[in-house]
């Protein structure tokens, strides 16, 4: 039932970001900017390039993906949408997952198009492992999703202002970064040896990160 | 999943028996005070409407209609006091009420880069009902014709045609209509008109606040509502027909409208 219900909670804002593209519409522009600014701050040294460029990737994605997090509940938020969420008789964890899912799609795309702008413009080599690498991806962005979705909420409630929902994140999101940065930066030196390590540190934080939001959206989405 | 109400026994209170029993309660306020800012929208308000039961909420603007409503929706939490709706509490029994209570309010819950179809099917998958009601619903309200189109290019109007085929859709055991005239052309007053008749034979309960008077025979009585406190309920013996032009306070005064006796709700 939670998941057949998270289901369509994010094919439908899934469907709403495809035909709105409010969200990655604004995300990606900004993302762009970013490493093409730090592209140019850092100048044509291969070397230094290829070893900030998962830092750098991963802190433009962070950077963009919050004002997508906060866009997420745009659609809710017009026409008292959210009431209607709250109205319904379903399991308040359910919409979380959905909305986390929906967003953790978005993510996403947002980091494989700014992935594959980093890899253009710094020369970043993506390893021997790409299994790996997508393990990273996948648990990396679904940590900062899980944490996106419900602080997102609290934007959209009007609880919070949109210009704090950085320091609201950001704080949570260093470990998550840290872990990500770390992973990725071993696999395109090559080396798989710590990798498992950092892949453990993304997969705590996540089940946390979920457990957490799935626990209190509910409480957050009551009056 | 919801339970059939007793329109008879609802009927006969309305007739003149003493004040409902829990079992008839469909809706039962007590003292229920509502602060936003430390201000009382609603104040220790006292309501009760029994199963099967069309009340029509009147009042001027800020009144706290739409309030009580929405407290009743629980969409809002009361700041004190304490209620059931259809037997199940207000504050702890949330979940239950929901399942059976449709509030239509000002906002129209749609998603306007969806369709009309597809925000339809979004209520069915949220309440668990059979998506194949969808083209029905939208036949109902006279929008079948524009099912596959964005609800961003539908006008106010049908936006609210929308939001009754839902709320027809669900046919809920409480029906709360916030409103439900506002923008409607005269055919979509029709569409309010059939819903309020269709949850009056089904023996379902109706909560209406509006400031135009529901066509002649629609409500059962009105409970008029002035700076957040319950005024003075009215029972309706022989109302006149649609919407009378003179402010509700002065229609009060009118002698087709007989109050009710002490300790009747």
């Amino acid at each position: 039932m939670t998941a057949r219900l998270a289901w369509a909670i994010a094919a439908k804002d899934l469907r709403v970001e495809r035909r709105s593209k409010a969200a990655l519409s604004a995300a990606l522009p900004f993302a762009t900017t970013m490493l093409l600014s730090f592209g140019f701050a850092l100048g044509p040294g291969r070397l230094l390039l290829v070893q900030a460029a998962p830092g750098l990737l991963w802190l433009a994605g962070l950077l963009a993906a919050l004002d997508l997090f906060s866009r997420s509940y745009q659609a809710e938020a017009d026409g008292g949408c959210l009431e209607g969420l709250l109205l319904s008789p379903v399991d308040r964890g359910a919409i979380y997952l959905g909305k986390a899912a929906a967003v953790a799609v978005q993510v996403a795309v947002l980091f494989t198009l700014t992935g594959a702008l980093t890899v253009a413009l710094f020369g970043l080599p993506l390893g021997s492992s790409p299994a790996l690498l997508a393990a990273t991806a996948v648990l990396g962005i679904t940590g900062l999703a899980a944490l996106g979705s419900l602080f997102g909420l609290l934007t959209a409630l009007g609880r919070t202002r949109q210009a704090a929902l950085p320091l609201l994140i950001l704080p949570l999101a260093t470990p998550v970064l840290i872990a990500a940065i770390r992973a990725c930066a071993l696999l395109s030196a090559g080396s798989t040896d710590q990798v498992a390590g950092w892949l453990g540190v993304l997969a705590a934080f996540d089940a946390v990160l979920l457990a957490t939001g799935y626990l209190v959206y509910g409480h957050l989405l009551e009056d | 999943m919801a339970h059939q109400p007793e329109p008879a026994r609802s009927r006969a209170h309305r007739a003149g028996t003493p004040g409902p029993e829990p079992s008839d309660a469909a809706v039962s306020l007590r003292d229920v005070t509502r602060l936003f800012d430390g201000l009382p929208a609603i104040s220790a308000v006292s309501l009760d409407v029994v199963v099967g039961e069309t009340v029509w909420l009147r009042g001027p603007n800020g009144s706290g209609k739409s309030t009580l409503l929405r407290v009743v929706a629980t969409a809002l939490s009361p700041t004190f006091g304490t209620g059931t709706v259809l037997g199940d509490d207000l504050v702890r029994a949330r979940d239950r009420i929901r399942a059976r209570v449709e509030y239509l309010g000002h906002q129209t819950r749609l998603y306007a880069d969806l369709t009309a179809a597809e925000n339809l099917r979004f209520t069915c998958a949220l309440y668990g009902l059979d998506p194949r009601a969808v083209p029905g619903a939208l036949a109902m309200t006279g929008l079948d014709a524009v099912g596959d189109v964005r609800v961003g290019a539908f006008s106010q109007g049908m936006r609210q045609r929308l939001a009754l085929a839902r709320a027809a859709m669900r046919d809920a055991d409480l029906l709360l209509l916030d409103e439900p005239y506002a923008g409607l052309d005269v055919d979509a007053r029709a569409i309010v008109d059939d819903l309020l008749t269709r949850a009056r034979t089904l023996g379902r309960t109706v909560l209406l606040a509006s400031h135009e008077a529901p066509a002649d025979g629609l409500v059962d009585r009105a409970v008029e509502l002035d700076a957040g406190r319950v005024v003075l309920p009215v029972r309706e013996r022989n109302r006149p027909r649609r919407a009378p032009r003179e402010p509700v306070r002065e229609a009060l005064r009118e002698p087709a409208w007989e109050p009710v006796p002490e300790g009747l709700p």
